[in-house]
């Protein structure tokens, strides 16, 4: 019996090795037009995308795994343009303004983060000034950074000199403001990634609430372009394109270890960006490319 | 080296193959399906129903438990059976840990567009024309599928974890009662495991995996039983049958959760992990 048993496990052991598979990415397409690739991986330097934000052929990533603020281009490659000496620790949304100056937000020592075209590097306000918490961000129509802060489920208007005020108070019910992107007719639509909701702020400061299917539905982060708003769910890694004529579409659905969605963005080819976190433990990270099909055929 | 790079190519060869012929086989047993309506209902029935599909296991189970013609025998089957279910646990650990390795999508996910990461490219995978049953909940999935409201959660087959309980079950069973263990092993074989196979959720690979972790861990824990804990386990099968009433009720609140697959079980583990996050971390 006590063979047997040796055996067994043998049998197992290389049963399990035969199979040759390690727990691995997938990402189904539920748009046939579009195709799925690698971006990048680790090898470029970073270590577990969250906010992603492509910025005159730049691609700015705020990488939470290796709590840095980087940014890359095809000549120069890989640069970092924060870490954490600086007193950062998850980096987590970010803003590129028309100038190329960068902000971002971090959820672990909270507050609001910028590094300018220059160079320069500061924090904008800290958590002395009520930034606590910090996730989603976005630039207001009147040059202000909103920012929103997941612990006093608030969202709050900072200006260039620091000056922090509230936009959306805790009467309005919004849990976590993970992502926040405006429209080009003013619209402010907020992702709140615990309560599963997508919110539209009106001009006239109306909130809507879009789409609340909590058993299927968590945004994470937003990208609005073209008359598109781009969703990345990370609770179901699930990709989405919403209009308001046609709803909430599903693009892809990412499994295995590309579930956790984090960051999205769009590239002047109209190709989408997405940023997984395969393993932010072990700072293991992903940037999945979904380009439609034609759009390769053309560019040949 | 040379050795390791010849081993290596031969590995991967042989895993080729078998992920080649898995997929023969897993077509052929899947190619009856979608063909007639009243089959697809009749192995949707057996897939869906508890009753028909575990409540078979369940009911051998006690048969086996019962069915002792004396005292001696009655523990000893008791004894066997006591540890198949202590090995049972187990095995639903080791699946549960293997599918959180291993990603294997389903066959019906299959016939969609997929991109599988190999090395650090995103491959399109070859889609295989896995049969859709015409019963009304493998078309609801089918559809939900084509527009993309699917459970991440959901797409991964391997191993099949019904595989791996239901074959601890049926080889306990058989442990204990050669007959009764030859009708759950049947029923579980051509009856729960071929219906999966059939509908396209499982591949013959996951149903073997299952089968595999259940065969090795179930035959360990036997040996363990015997050898290791033979004292013990010697003390159990008497209470049993000293205090039969409620041992009678225990049994059968067991039967009720094997024969609804763990149902209850995994919803008050739910409810515990959601205590957990609500009290540790004030998530609602």
């Amino acid at each position: 019996m006590k063979r047997l048993s040796i055996l067994f496990v043998l049998i197992g052991l290389f049963f399990t090795a035969s199979c040759g598979l390690q727990k691995e990415g997938l990402v189904l397409m539920t748009d046939q037009s579009y195709k799925a690739s690698v971006f990048a991986t680790n090898k470029m330097g970073f270590g577990s995308p969250d906010g992603l934000i492509w910025h005159k052929g730049k691609l700015y990533i705020a990488d939470e795994g290796g709590s840095a603020l980087e940014v890359w281009s095809k000549a120069d490659g890989l640069k970092t343009l924060m870490d954490s000496s600086f007193g950062i620790s998850s980096p987590e949304k970010l803003v590129v303004d028309s100038e190329g100056n960068a902000f971002f937000t971090d959820d672990d020592v909270g507050g609001l983060w910028e590094v300018d075209a220059g160079g320069n590097r500061r924090l904008v306000a800290g958590r002395d000034k009520g930034l606590v918490y910090t996730k989603g961000i976005a630039l207001a129509p009147d040059g202000s950074i909103l920012v929103g802060d997941g612990e006093q489920h608030e969202v709050f208007r900072v200006t260039r000199d620091g000056a922090v005020s509230e936009f959306i108070g805790k009467e309005y019910g919004i849990t976590r403001p993970e992502g926040l992107v405006y429209d080009d007719k003013g619209n402010l639509y907020i992702a709140d990634e615990e309560d599963n909701v997508l919110y539209m702020l009106d001009p006239n400061r109306n909130l809507h609430r879009l789409i609340d299917r909590r058993d299927s539905f968590s945004p994470e982060a937003l990208w609005y372009v073209n008359g598109l708003l781009y969703i990345a769910d990370e609770h179901f890694g699930k990709v989405y394109v919403y209009t308001p004529n046609d709803g909430l579409k599903p693009i892809a659905t990412f499994a295995g270890s590309f579930k956790q969605l984090q960051g999205i963005t769009v590239d002047d080819q109209g190709d989408l960006y997405v940023a997984v976190q395969t393993d932010l433990k072990h700072k293991v990270g992903h940037i999945i490319k979904l380009s439609k099909e034609s759009t390769e055929v053309a560019a040949r | 080296m040379i050795h390791a790079l010849v081993f290596s190519t031969l590995l991967m060869s042989f895993a080729s193959r078998l992920t080649d012929l898995n997929n023969q086989l897993s077509l052929f047993i899947n190619s009856v399906a979608g063909r007639s309506w009243l089959f697809d209902n009749v192995v949707a029935f057996f897939l869906d129903n508890d009753l028909a599909k575990a409540g078979v296991i369940g009911c051998c189970f006690l048969a086996a438990w019962y069915g002792g013609k004396t005292t001696e025998g009655t523990n000893a089957r008791r004894k066997i059976l006591i540890t198949t279910l202590i090995a049972s646990v187990f095995v639903i650990g080791t699946t549960k840990l293997l599918s959180h390795t291993i990603f294997l999508p389903r066959p019906d996910i299959q016939t969609q567009k997929i991109f599988r990461l190999e090395g650090d490219q995103l491959v399109e995978m070859k889609r295989m024309p896995t049969r859709i049953p015409l019963d009304e909940a493998s078309q609801k999935d089918y559809r939900a599928l084509l527009s993309g409201d699917v459970q991440t959660n959901d797409l991964g087959s391997f191993p099949s974890d019904h595989a791996g309980f239901f074959i601890t079950i049926a080889l306990g069973i058989w442990l204990a009662s050669r007959r009764l263990g030859l009708v759950a092993l049947g029923w579980t074989v051509f009856v729960i495991l071929a219906a999966k196979m059939i509908s396209g959720q499982h591949t013959p690979i996951d149903i073997a995996a299952g089968g595999a972790v259940a065969l090795i861990e179930l035959s360990i824990i036997q040996y363990a039983a015997q050898q290791r804990f033979g004292r013990l386990l010697d003390k159990l099968p008497p209470l049993t049958l000293r205090y039969s009433a409620l041992s009678s009720a225990i049994i059968f609140a067991v039967m009720f959760e094997v024969s609804s697959t763990l149902t209850h079980v995994r919803a008050f583990f739910g409810l515990l992990a959601a205590v957990r996050r609500h009290v540790l971390f004030g998530i609602s």
